[in-house]
Formats: C-alpha cells, sequence, structure tokens
C-alpha cells in the first residue's frame, strides 16, 4: 500500500498534461504518438475526435437518458490537482543479446519499450526508446511480464487483472498497432516464458494457482495442451515461470498467497474471459503461506506435487516476482522485490537454503524489483526496478553492495515513481490528511 | 487490493486481500513492512476472495464483500478464524459480484455497489440499500438501477452520512477488444467513466443528483472514490490512467438539486 500524503508542498505531484499533440497523418489527421507522455484519457480524446478509432467513428454519444431534463449538480469539472506518473513504470525485462536489444514493459502508460543493449545514462538523463509501443490499438491493458521468441523476433506480454489477453507483437513493432496476434488467458495472468526447446509457452496465473501451458502460437480461444493446478503443487499466488526446455522442468515464484476457494485441480482447461466455473469450489479459507520456488517436470500436468521446493526462513524470499534461469551457471535469478534484492540460487537446490549471492543494498540502486533477466552471451544480469525510473545491469556474478555496471533512466533521475498498478479504491485519512491508495 | 477503509476513531486501516482470503488491519501510520494488528482468515469467516469493505463506526461492526457473492458483518475487532455475525446473500437479496460496501449508521443501512452483467452493454448493476440488521436473503429496501442512472460497471462506493448521500464510481465502459476490428481498442472513449451521486433515499431507475463526468476530467475507469468535507473536495482513483484526480466540488456538500436534508425524490 502506498501511502500519499497531500498536503501544500513536498508532494509527488505530477500534473498529466497533453504536451504532445501527435504527428498529423498523411490524410491530415493527429493520431496519438505512443512515445509522448499522454495521459489515457487524452489519448482516446484525440482518438475520438481525428477518428483514430475507425473510419466511421461516431460523434459522442449524449448522457445517459434523462440527463439532460434533470437538475444535475457538478458536470465536466476539471480535477483541482492530479497525482500520476508521466512517465513509464518498468515492470518486466529481457535481452535478445544477438540482436544487441533489450525490451521491458510498462503497466503505468500500458507500453512496451525496446532500447539499446548497450545504451546508458552517463548523468542524470534519460534514455530514448528505440521503438514504443502504445494506443488502444495495441489492447494493452494492465500488462505484467514480457518474453521473447528470439527465432520468430516476436515480443509477448499479457494482461493481469483486467483485460485477460497475452499479446504478440513484431519486433519492429512502434506506435499504436494491433498485435500480430492475441491468446485468450485466464484471469489474472503474470508470468510468461517460452521454451523452444519445447516449442511451448508457460503462463502463470495468481489466483486461481496454476501454470497454464499453450503451444507456442497459440491464439484466440485456443485452448491450453495442460494446466499445474491443485493443493498438492504447492502454487500460492505464482508470478515468475521459467520453462526449461533443457532440464524438462518448469520453475515457479510463489509469493504464498492461498485464497479462501480451492481451485478444483487437475488438468482441465482454465476458466477464461465471459465464462463461469460450472461448480463452484469448496471453501477452504484463506491463509498465508510462506514465498517458495517450486520446480515440476516439465510435463507435468494436474495436481502434482513439486519436485523440488525452496522454501523458509534462509531463503530471504519476499514477493518473488520475475525469475530467469542461467543454463551455464545452472543458477536460478530472483527479483525479489519485498527487501529490493536480487537473490541467486542453485538451479537444483532445495529446501531451506540460502542463495548462492544476493545483490543488495544502498550501492546497487535496486528498488522494488519486479524484472530480472540474463544475458548469457554477455555474462550479464538485468533489473527492471519497478520502484524507480530506472534498468539496471550487473555481472552475472555480482554479489552484495556493488554498483551496476550501467544504468538505463526512462526519466530524468531523481524523478518520483508514483508506483500506481489498476488502483482499484481510495481513502481519506482525515487525522493526518493523506489520501490512501491500494494497489 | 480493491478496497479500503481509514478508521479515524481507531486511527487503524482496513483492508481487503483477496488473493490470501483476508482482512488486515494496520496502524494508521503503518508504512514499510508494518505487520497487521489483526488478520480476519479462515473458513469459518466464509471469506474467499475479499475486494472491498468497509467500517460502521457507530455501531463498531466491520462489514466485508465476501467474495462469493455475500456480504458479512463482524465485530470491528474480530481476529483469526471466526464465524460471522450477520451474512446477506441469495437470490432474493440480488447481491452478485460486489465491488462496493458502505453504511449509514443514521439511516441505519448498508449500501451495496452490486454488478450484474448479462452481456455486452447489457447489465443490472445496482446500489443495492439493505437495513443494517438484515440476515439471510432479504430484499434490498431499496434498489438504484436502470438506464436513466447510468450505473455500468459499477465500482467503490462511498457515504457522506452528513448529507445523506452516496458518492459512487461508474466505469460506464465493458473492457471489449475485438481483434477482428481494424482498429479495435478495449476502451470506448465515447463512454468514459463518471463519479455519480445519488441520495441515499433514492429509488429506482433514477439520474444522479450530482456527477464528474467528461473529457475535462480526465476519468476514464475511475474505481475508487473517497471525500474529504472539510476542504470540500471529491478524491477519485483512476485504473486505467493510473492517476488520483483532486476535485473542487463545493456544491456537493450542500444540499444538490432536488434532495433534502434526508434525500427523497
Amino acid at each position: 500500500m502506498r501511502r500519499l500524503i497531500i498536503a501544500t508542498a513536498g508532494l509527488m505531484l505530477l500534473s498529466i498534461s497533453g504536451r504532445h499533440s501527435g504527428e498529423p497523418t498523411a490524410d491530415g489527421t493527429i493520431c496519438p504518438v505512443p512515445g509522448s507522455p499522454l495521459s489515457e484519457a487524452r489519448l482516446l480524446a484525440i482518438e475520438r475526435e481525428n477518428g483514430c478509432l475507425d473510419d466511421g467513428a461516431a460523434a459522442p454519444d449524449s448522457w445517459p437518458p434523462g440527463w439532460n431534463t434533470a437538475t444535475i449538480a457538478g458536470g465536466d469539472i476539471q480535477p483541482a490537482r492530479v497525482v500520476a506518473d508521466p512517465y513509464p513504470t518498468l515492470h518486466s525485462v529481457v535481452v535478445d543479446s544477438e540482436r544487441n536489444r533489450v525490451f521491458m514493459s510498462d503497466p503505468n502508460r500500458h507500453a512496451l519499450w525496446s532500447y539499446d543493449r548497450l545504451a546508458a545514462s552517463k548523468g542524470r538523463e534519460q534514455i530514448e526508446p528505440l521503438t514504443g509501443v502504445r494506443g488502444p490499438a495495441t489492447g494493452m491493458m494492465f500488462i505484467a511480464a514480457i518474453t521473447l521468441d528470439r527465432d520468430e523476433q516476436e515480443i509477448y506480454t499479457v494482461d493481469n487483472d483486467i483485460g485477460d489477453r497475452m499479446m504478440v507483437f513484431p519486433y519492429d513493432a512502434a506506435g499504436n498497432v494491433k498485435p500480430k496476434r492475441v491468446l485468450d488467458v485466464p484471469h489474472q495472468a503474470w508470468g510468461l516464458s517460452i521454451s523452444p526447446e519445447r516449442n511451448e509457452l508457460a503462463v502463470s496465473v495468481e489466483s486461481s494457482r496454476q501454470i497454464v501451458i499453450y503451444r507456442k502460437g497459440a491464439e484466440g480461444r485456443e485452448q491450453p495442451l495442460r494446466t499445474v493446478r491443485g493443493p498438492k503443487t504447492g502454487l500460492g499466488d505464482p508470478h515468475g515461470v521459467f520453462l526449461d526446455g533443457r532440464n524438462n522442468e518448469i520453475i515457479v515464484a510463489n509469493h504464498g498467497n492461498q485464497g479462501g476457494r480451492q481451485p478444483a485441480p487437475g488438468d482441465a482447461p482454465a476458466r477464461q474471459r465471459g465464462t463461469r466455473v460450472s461448480e463452484p469450489q469448496p471453501i477452504v479459507g484463506g491463509r498465508f503461506d510462506e514465498p517458495s520456488i517450486t520446480v515440476y517436470n516439465a510435463d507435468a500436468k494436474g495436481d502434482v506435487a513439486p519436485i523440488r521446493r525452496i522454501q523458509g526462513e534462509k531463503t530471504g524470499l519476499n514477493w518473488p516476482m520475475a525469475i530467469d534461469v542461467d543454463r551455464n551457471r545452472n543458477e536460478i535469478a530472483v527479483a525479489n522485490n519485498g527487501d529490493s534484492s536480487i537473490r541467486v540460487f542453485r538451479r537444483t537446490d532445495a529446501g531451506d537454503v540460502a542463495p548462492v549471492r544476493v545483490i543488495k543494498g544502498p550501492a546497487t540502486r535496486i528498488t522494488g524489483p519486479m524484472g530480472v533477466a540474463y544475458d548469457l552471451k554477455n555474462n550479464e544480469i538485468w533489473v527492471a526496478n519497478y520502484g524507480d525510473h530506472t534498468a539496471l545491469v550487473f555481472s552475472n556474478t555480482a554479489s552484495g553492495n556493488v554498483a551496476p555496471k550501467r544504468i538505463l533512466r526512462n526519466a530524468p533521475a531523481g524523478s518520483p515513481t508514483v508506483g500506481f498498478g489498476n488502483p482499484g479504491a481510495v481513502a481519506y485519512d482525515s487525522k493526518r490528511d493523506e489520501i490512501l491508495v491500494p494497489n | 487490493m480493491h478496497g479500503i477503509f481509514y478508521d479515524h476513531i481507531h486511527d487503524e486501516i482496513v483492508v481487503p486481500v483477496a488473493l490470501g482470503g483476508a482482512i488486515l488491519t494496520l496502524p494508521g501510520d503503518a508504512a514499510g513492512d508494518a505487520p497487521p494488528k489483526r488478520i480476519l482468515q479462515g473458513p469459518r469467516t466464509g471469506i474467499v476472495q475479499p475486494d472491498t469493505l468497509f467500517v460502521d463506526l457507530e455501531h463498531d461492526e466491520l462489514i466485508v464483500e465476501s467474495g462469493d457473492d455475500a456480504v458479512l458483518v463482524f465485530p470491528r475487532t474480530a481476529s483469526g478464524n471466526v464465524a460471522p455475525s450477520r451474512r446477506i446473500g441469495g437470490p432474493n437479496s440480488g447481491v452478485n459480484n460486489i465491488y462496493g460496501l458502505a453504511a449509514d449508521s443514521k439511516r441505519d443501512c448498508i449500501i451495496v455497489a452490486n454488478r450484474v452483467e448479462s452481456g455486452g452493454r447489457q447489465s443490472d448493476d445496482a446500489i443495492l440499500v439493505f437495513n443494517r440488521l438484515d440476515n439471510g436473503d432479504p430484499k434490498p429496501r431499496t434498489k438504484i438501477s436502470g438506464p436513466h442512472t447510468g450505473i455500468i460497471k459499477i465500482r467503490q462506493v462511498f457515504v457522506d452520512e452528513e448529507r445523506g448521500l452516496i458518492f459512487a464510481t461508474i466505469k460506464n465502459n465493458f473492457e471489449a477488444y475485438n481483434y477482428a476490428d481494424p482498429r479495435p481498442s478495449p476502451w470506448d472513449p465515447d463512454r468514459t467513466g463518471f463519479i455519480g451521486v445519488w441520495s441515499i433515499d433514492d429509488n429506482g431507475d433514477v439520474p444522479p443528483r450530482g456527477v464528474i463526468k467528461g473529457p475535462a476530467t480526465g476519468l476514464v475507469w475511475p474505481a475508487g472514490v473517497a471525500i474529504n468535507p472539510k476542504n470540500q473536495e471529491v478524491y477519485a482513483i483512476d485504473s486505467v490512467s493510473n492517476a488520483l484526480f483532486m476535485f473542487k466540488t463545493p456544491e456537493f456538500f450542500v444540499k444538490l438539486p432536488g434532495s433534502s436534508a434526508a434525500g427523497g425524490r
């Protein structure tokens, strides 16, 4: 939960302003420039005003029936103040070292950004991305993970709490473009991993505590090949996932949250948007298990126990988010959001074990990391800082309180990160004159 | 988390944890990794996947959405795996897919933001008002719903007891991305969301008495609302813009059009 202090000065107040009105198209209309820090409201207004949504865009509809004759106070009021972050918030990161590009997902502005792999801020300045994919046509909403199909040069991302879609774009996509293809996925999907060896795609799903495996290239309402789900699996609010086709394993980072209803054990297709569960599942009561890394055979399906589990006090796991695996060194890197660290375990570790290395401390500049990715060719590890407008690059053997090799800023140094992510409620603390916003 | 309540009497923050089937109560000054003062969780609670809640400070009760189409009422300080004191749910109640809860101790009622989607832009979303002590499967005492209300995809609600007003967040926009469209969009720019204000005594298919709606507001999908009567401000959080909007609306803190002090239309 983020506490926002509303007072007269010293606030993280950033006005949303439509500073960029967009580039005229060949026919003279103006469509949104996805790379610009426009608010969603402004994007929509430009789309509507210029018919960018479709050729026959209708005029704005009237208010609901009866409103034009009713006496209604208020109306189209400008806000007195706005708290928002005009800059992208970096969530997940992935590297294509052969093409020297790094890609990141941005749930704040609903976008994907790519950068030159070696781009780095020399001082306080921000780095301009090579490409930005953003806008209503992309379908991206509250996106989470990002991954690549390097063979096909495709970028994958997935909607988390709204949208319930996985979207695939070509590497060179830019602007307000439709995805190459979309796949309906279960509600609250978070992690993505492609195995080129198996030609499969794994998706982690938070609330229903499952890993869903599709064929690579699945689209539309295509059903998964198999599902890992049920109480024996030990899955608890799963986030990062890695489908390891070389070692034939699925590795999953779990927050440990167990909802009050037991998802149906087994391999039946997951519930998708617009469908209801046929039979209510039993109420078992919620609980908070310890965070964990669980490992399954890559062919696992249904309610199966993990073949290994890293869990316990020594692990230091705390809100483990994305994971990546260095199969040369046989190590798992974990973006440990809860204590702003990167924790590295041996791939074959099990039980209550300490990590082999931890990158943590003020010199590292790691702040609320959400994403982590190996660059095996260049022996580097990338960290996407959700709590700061930076991505950091370390040696893949870095340990302790060490400075990053490179810093990539997507906003001028010192720009506050508001951290809103699909916020759904607000409260006013009259004692402290503060506004409370849960994420 | 899709809900929050600040208890100014006991200086506590109360939040639902949907993914853990729990209600956490934290100190009012909690920050960082502060532990909760109380955890309400377990099979006896009936709490499955709670999205929203409210605390009735007058009657010292915690009102929770179960995540299972029911309203659960506990003593405010309930902790652990305990059964609720009362439960409202069932076909007569119409309670379904709750996204907002509030209570008005002066008028002795519980307000439920109810969502019933029936395909496309068809819905029977409503503000349901129950007697505070209702238990079981009662009919609501009033229901604000219908095309004239504009209530489509309702979210958090808040009650101004002093003026007898319900503030409601209305997304007004189903997520509808049709890939086959040449220029698909998940958001319909002509149907952006709004804050609607009704009298707590309104009933039926009636327009709101106040709104914050339109392009100048910046609202796309407002999901949460709170008020600051002292400063005559309305706060709205937007789940698409990822922004917190603060509106100065003195007109909402005096008598609204057509309303009596106690509401009624």
